[in-house]
């Protein structure tokens, strides 16, 4: 049975302070995305990942790289 | 973005699928088709069909038998030839899960929150959706203005999952005039409907 899939920005991290860290600046800066359990295609550890528009990676990287938030990784996967 | 309306209220499955999608196949361009029905087995069936075309939806209850299912046409590409479940039955199992509060786990209170939101996240996700939620003590904050999960929340009541907020408890935090998505419940149907169930979760 099929569930509504979209393709998404998965940034993924080392550490869930980083990703709690990440929602936070996007909350505060009106930023797109929401904070979601690690997909199981990028990792079956648990774990924290920012999901976004794909449109969003570069303003969200920036924001991230100006912050010192640290990104593990970035994909794009249909979720 | 255009805007396309479709009236499929009072009609039974299969037609608000073949309704929306006579819609979407009269688009010129990108355009968000808006399909009102009147049962929770129609949302399901339209969600579905957004999914076998790749296009991003969302759908929200507006009444008691008035749900809106928006789908984004046009934004994705559409999937291979995917035949759209026109008519499956209902999605919903007879678990119900009970929150007791707007953290998941005991140890830190800012971990517990973000885990409680991935689980009402996973929760919408699985393909069958419980019957009911309950929310009671701290969970209350998760149905109210400010919760980041009523997005969820929302997306599963659209599908037919019973949201219910113990009303005592919106009482005690003050949060009766903010209930922001289902409705409110009593301590007998609490214990009714978990008495009912086949299976409980509490995260």
């Amino acid at each position: 049975m099929s569930r509504q899939r979209q393709l998404r920005l998965v940034l993924s991290f080392r550490t869930a302070a980083a990703a709690m860290a990440l929602e936070r600046l996007c909350l505060d800066r009106g930023l797109p995305g929401r904070l979601i359990p690690t997909p199981r295609q990028i990792t079956a550890d648990c774990g924290l990942a920012w999901s976004a528009p794909p449109e969003a990676e570069a303003a969200l990287r920036a924001a991230a790289e100006e912050s010192g938030v640290l990104l593990d990784g970035t994909n794009f996967l249909e979720i | 973005m255009e805007l396309v309306k479709v009236d499929a209220l009072g009609l039974a499955c299969p037609l608000p699928v073949v309704k929306t999608i006579k819609a979407l196949e009269g688009l010129t361009g990108p355009a968000a088709v808006e399909t009102h029905v009147d049962n929770e087995t129609a949302v399901q069936n339209l969600i579905r069909l957004a999914a076998g075309k790749g296009f991003p939806v969302r759908s929200e209850k507006l009444g008691e038998k008035h749900f809106v299912v928006v789908m984004e046409a046009g934004k994705a590409a559409p999937a291979e030839a995917e035949a759209p479940a026109l008519c499956l039955p209902d999605r919903r199992g007879n678990t119900v899960v009970a929150v007791d509060s707007d953290a998941m786990g005991r140890g830190s209170e800012e971990l517990g929150r973000t885990l409680m939101k991935g689980f009402l996240y996973a929760l919408s996700q699985l393909d069958e959706l419980p019957k009911t939620i309950l929310f009671y003590n701290g969970g209350a904050r998760l149905t109210t203005e400010g919760s980041l999960s009523l997005e969820d929340l929302r997306s599963m009541e659209a599908q037919g999952v019973q949201i219910l907020t113990c009303g005592t408890c919106l009482n005690y935090y003050g949060l009766t005039e903010k209930l922001a998505v289902g409705g409110v419940t009593n301590m007998y149907s609490i214990v009714e409907t978990l008495a009912k169930a086949d299976k409980v979760i509490k995260p």
